[in-house]
């Protein structure tokens, strides 16, 4: 174990892009933790996806070991955090690990939403936050106004920020130098009882989940039973170690100040919740480390297999995803269009994306998916309350007395020229205007009251293409609001697809139906019969486009008798059909359920 | 008892032409009259018919086609030279219809007159368009007026069995100009007419500029091809498959091998044949065509034998081209499968106009030959579903 004075822990946190991979890369680098020729990019972002996304999704942790310039060697635990506004918890679990924060800011775009939102969630955990400026090698930059930008803005000491390039290795010395000098050395009891804090778990077929923990008090060893002070669950302790970069090393305990891991042959990480504390069952601490929640999915969708006959695979692979993601919620759906299938919860448009992703990719899934939808409250005249997470289960128009939908509490921050772009959207989407204030000349804050739905379909797209990529956003939850809402049904020949119906606000109605249907349009292909495209609400038409019969559709020449050839291409074409879904006598490619998501392209 | 001889067809691929024209991704290498190389393939073609040969001796040869690239711009000595060796080595029916491709640009009288005398029988010459602009847009080498002198020059050398192709949805066309195509070919009186909708392949230069090629979409394409058998059926020729018109009685013999499954023998490269329950395609490089020829190395790039039940299938692929359609009891005879899914659907075709049945067989109308390849899927769907039936052939 680790004298505590010699332990430092800490994050990276930073506005999406502005360098926390990298800055971790040359971190681990200059303690050559790594040696070179093991580098790859972004070390920390093991998912493949992270790496191409460039994003960091899941927390990963690190251990260091620095020789600093006072002759002391030091155990530099960094523990990374997710970089997106749909893992705040987990970030905010992350932070709970550390006493002190490294805040990477982007010497030409200065401070975004995320910096913000970041830094305010270090702050509330009682960080330390050490401000660097990053990518000073641009031609962009501007270091100095970017401190004084953090002075005025977030009100941290800036000036003596060390000038950066995560990129080009310049002064990434100053910053571990900076760690051991400011980031305060944990403080915790040995003799204490054990309370340690989860704040990452990933599951390892072979040894079942693996359990990342920040000891605060106590000591962890193999042997030891150990209990989940928020699941209840129990489980004996098979190992505990500490994490290097290329692999996991095994100790013989952790003990407060410390952040390693844990095995213990547990199945799920269901039983292991991110921000849990773990404490032994002899001599056991009631006191559970605070800000401990379960996170409610906020964000519903249908998820079908292209090929119905594929169901069984794509409950194997949501069942193994979710293994390793306690925050996806999944539970069967029937669709009378589109089969057997599964209504899944995610944590807002990116996780969804993520996860979509990984079925298709990591298990070689076609996936059809229903247009997203928020968890609705739906009081019924007879007195009860429904929450409607699919428009499958949307009640009869009759039956209900009034809805609810959530809002959010939405903070934008952008160029002050693109304000007027910005209020005209947030208006169109229903956005309540709150505040605004400038956070210096180039910069504006605005605050927004919106309901959740408005944001989830593509929101974010519309704010990064009227504000040039300038604008960022971050949402919070703030809670229910009374809403007209209404049901949309589309119809193809005069059929309602069901898995195509979606819930709305009942003014947004007639315009986005309009859109549907020449969507759908455009991205079904003409068959034999003219086929009508209609938007309904309860019975009644609002908008109706037509798909013009195929007309041509014929291999003209057979040349010098090549029937083989000829053959290939109506076998294409075959192909070509299977990857539709028939309703009815309607075949509809995949791409046209994608396209309604994305309306405004 | 005399052993009957079994039909047999003949095609020479000549991959040569002057110059490749924009639309096209047949196996053709273009370029100036490389004597060399047009002489070692003529040998290699040679040679493979003397091997083949051996293995046909229960047939005779009736059809013949000498396709492209261009035979004209091959040259009728080469060409000569190899009608005379199919003579030598197989058995030719003195009545075989022996067809030459030919480009208005590369005949001339005496090379015809020679040609005809040798034994051609039968010339389609690829007009395209009466338009200047048109055949300069898609790079073909010669002007309106040359393919009506090549005309009358066939004819005077004794062909009286001409086809004219001509190519329709071609950039810029309009529906007028269409019309006035049709007129200008229907006035120089071909026996035979083939018409074709410009097909936008991938790999070939057209495909490149497609997008700003101001071609007819599928609404204007399809109104010029039903404009065409209209006013073809009207001029005397019967639409006997999807692209091709003729007098009666003037069909080509060795195109109909195709689409009514006879057997056919293909040399060169790329060149394919249907032959003793096999099928089979050459490598589509002159290069190694050739030199398998004489080095013996492997020339087949495919074979395949086909089962019954993947021949049902083409059955239904090829026939269905043709004005001749398909019957339940030849179908049934011939596959020993139950035609009743088939005609059920085909019964629905018929109502909206896309079949027909006359004398108990069913065809595709003009609007149905348009959506053929959706039509045949449906069909072989419906075919793949359906059950084989034991039929006694005699109870038929």
């Amino acid at each position: 174990m680790t004298e505590l004075s010699k332990i430092r822990n800490f994050s990276i946190i930073a506005h999406i892009d502005h360098g926390k991979s990298t800055l971790a890369d040359r971190l681990l680098e200059a303690c050559n933790t790594v040696e070179l020729r093991e580098m790859e990019d972004q070390i920390l972002d093991s998912m493949d996806l992270e790496r191409e996304r460039g994003i960091t999704i899941k927390a990963r942790a690190v251990k260091l070991n620095y020789a600093a310039d006072d002759g002391e060697t030091y155990t530099l635990n960094l523990i990374d955090t997710p970089g997106h506004v749909d893992f705040n918890y987990e970030v905010s679990r992350s932070l709970k690990a550390c006493e002190g924060a490294i805040l990477v800011v982007d010497a030409s775009q200065g401070i975004e939403a995320q910096t913000l939102a970041n830094t305010y969630l270090a702050v509330d955990e009682g960080l330390e936050v050490l401000p660097v400026v990053n990518k000073i090698d641009l031609p962009a930059a501007r270091p100095q106004e970017v401190k004084r930008e953090i002075e005025d803005v977030i009100g941290l000491p800036a000036l003596d920020a060390p000038e950066i390039s995560a990129k080009n290795g310049i002064n990434i010395h100053a910053v571990l130098e900076m760690v051991v000098r400011d980031v305060p050395a944990p403080a915790g009891d040995r003799d204490a009882p054990l309370q340690a804090l989860i704040f990452d778990s990933q599951y390892d077929s072979y040894r079942g989940v693996i359990v990342y923990l920040r000891v605060f008090n106590g000591v962890v060893r193999p042997g030891m039973e150990i209990k989940m002070l928020g699941t209840g669950a129990v489980y004996r302790v098979v190992e505990v170690g500490v994490l290097e970069p290329k692999n996991m090393v095994p100790t013989e305990a952790l003990g407060a100040g410390e952040v390693g891991y844990l095995t213990a042959s547990i199945k799920t990480v269901s039983d292991t919740r991110v921000g849990d504390t773990i404490t032994g069952t002899e001599n056991p601490t009631d006191a559970a480390l605070p800000g401990y929640k379960t996170v409610q999915p906020m964000v519903f969708s249908g998820i079908y297999p292209a090929d119905g006959s594929r169901y069984g695979d794509l409950r194997d692979a949501l069942e193994k995803l979710k293994l390793n993601d306690a925050s996806m919620s999944y539970a069967q759906e029937n669709s009378i269009a589109l089969g057997f299938g599964f209504r899944c919860g995610f944590l807002g448009l990116l996780h969804m994306e993520i996860i979509m992703e990984r079925l298709e990719r990591e298990y070689n899934l076609d996936l059809i998916t229903t247009a997203p939808n928020v968890v609705y409250r739906v009081y019924k005249t007879d007195g009860s309350m429904v929450e409607v997470y699919t428009p499958l289960n949307y009640p009869d128009p009759a039956e209900i007395e009034h809805a609810e939908e959530p809002f959010v509490k939405a903070s934008i921050i952008a160029p002050p020229e693109y304000v007027g772009s910005i209020m005209d959207l947030c208006q169109q989407r229903r956005g309540e205007y709150q505040d605004m204030s400038y956070l210096d000349q180039s910069r504006v804050e605005l605050h927004y009251d919106m309901p959740l739905n408005e944001i989830i379909y593509d929101f974010f797209d519309a704010l990064k293409s009227r504000t040039r990529g300038y604008g960022s956003l971050d949402y919070e939850l703030s809670g229910y609001r009374p809403s007209k809402l209404v049901k949309l049904d589309i119809l193809l020949n005069g059929e309602v697809i069901d898995a195509l119906s979606f819930i709305l606000f009942a003014d947004n109605a007639y315009p986005r139906a309009r859109r549907i249907c020449e969507k759908l349009k455009e991205n079904i292909p003409r068959q034999m019969f003219e086929i009508p495209v209609q938007a309904a609400i309860g019975g009644k038409v609002i908008a109706r486009e037509t798909i013009k019969a195929l007309r041509k559709d014929v291999l003209a020449k057979c040349y010098g008798g090549d029937i083989t050839r000829k053959k290939k291409l109506l076998e294409k074409q075959k192909e070509g059909k299977k990857r539709m879904r028939s309703f009815g006598t309607v075949s509809v490619p995949s791409e046209a359920f994608m396209a309604v998501l994305k309306l405004d392209e | 008892m005399e052993q009957q001889l079994k039909p047999l067809g003949i095609y020479i691929h000549i991959p040569f032409c002057k110059s490749k024209c924009e639309y096209c991704d047949f196996y053709s290498l273009p370029g100036g009259r490389n004597k060399k190389a047009m002489e070692d393939y003529t040998q290699a073609v040679m040679l493979h018919l003397k091997e083949a040969a051996q293995r046909a001796m229960e047939y005779e040869v009736d059809t013949v086609y000498f396709g492209g690239g261009t035979p004209s711009f091959f040259g009728e000595e080469g060409l000569r030279r190899l009608l005379g060796e199919i003579d030598r080595r197989f058995i030719l029916r003195p009545d075989a219809e022996v067809t030459l491709e030919a480009n208005p640009d590369s005949v001339s009288g005496p090379a015809l007159r020679r040609l005809r005398k040798s034994g051609f029988n039968r010339i389609s010459i690829g007009v395209q368009s009466d338009q200047d602009d048109q055949l300069r847009a898609l790079g073909r080498p010669h002007t309106f007026q040359q393919a009506k002198e090549a005309v009358a020059e066939a004819r005077d050398a004794g062909f009286d069995n001409l086809s004219l192709d001509l190519m329709y949805g071609l950039p810029g066309q309009t529906r007028d100009q269409w019309a006035g195509t049709l007129q200008s070919i229907i006035k120089l009186r071909p026996a035979h007419i083939s018409c074709y909708g410009l097909r936008v392949e991938e790999g070939t230069p057209l495909y490149e500029y497609k997008d700003c090629a101001n071609l007819p979409d599928d609404d204007a394409q399809a109104d010029m091809y039903l404009y065409a058998a209209d006013t073809l059926e009207s001029y005397g020729y019967r639409q006997y498959e999807i692209s091709n018109f003729s007098r009666e009685g003037m069909e080509s013999k060795h195109n109909l091998k195709y689409w009514m499954g006879g057997e056919y023998l293909g040399f060169g490269p790329g060149a394919a044949s249907d032959f003793a329950g096999k099928r089979f395609t050459y490598q589509r490089d002159l290069r190694s065509y050739v030199e398998g020829m004489f080095g013996g190395a492997p020339v087949l790039s495919e074979c395949e034998s086909i089962p019954l039940r993947e021949r049902a299938g083409e059955y239904l692929m090829l026939r269905l081209r043709t004005r001749y359609g398909i019957e339940g009891k030849e179908y049934r005879r011939m596959f020993r499968m139950d035609f009743a899914p088939l005609e059920e659907l085909l019964e629905k075709l018929r109502k909206v106009r896309y079949a027909t049945k006359e004398n108990g067989r069913w065809r595709l109308t003009a609007q149905g030959f348009l959506l053929s390849n959706q039509i045949i899927l449906a069909l072989q769907e419906a075919q793949r579903e359906s059950v084989s039936i034991w039929v006694d052939p005699d109870s038929l």
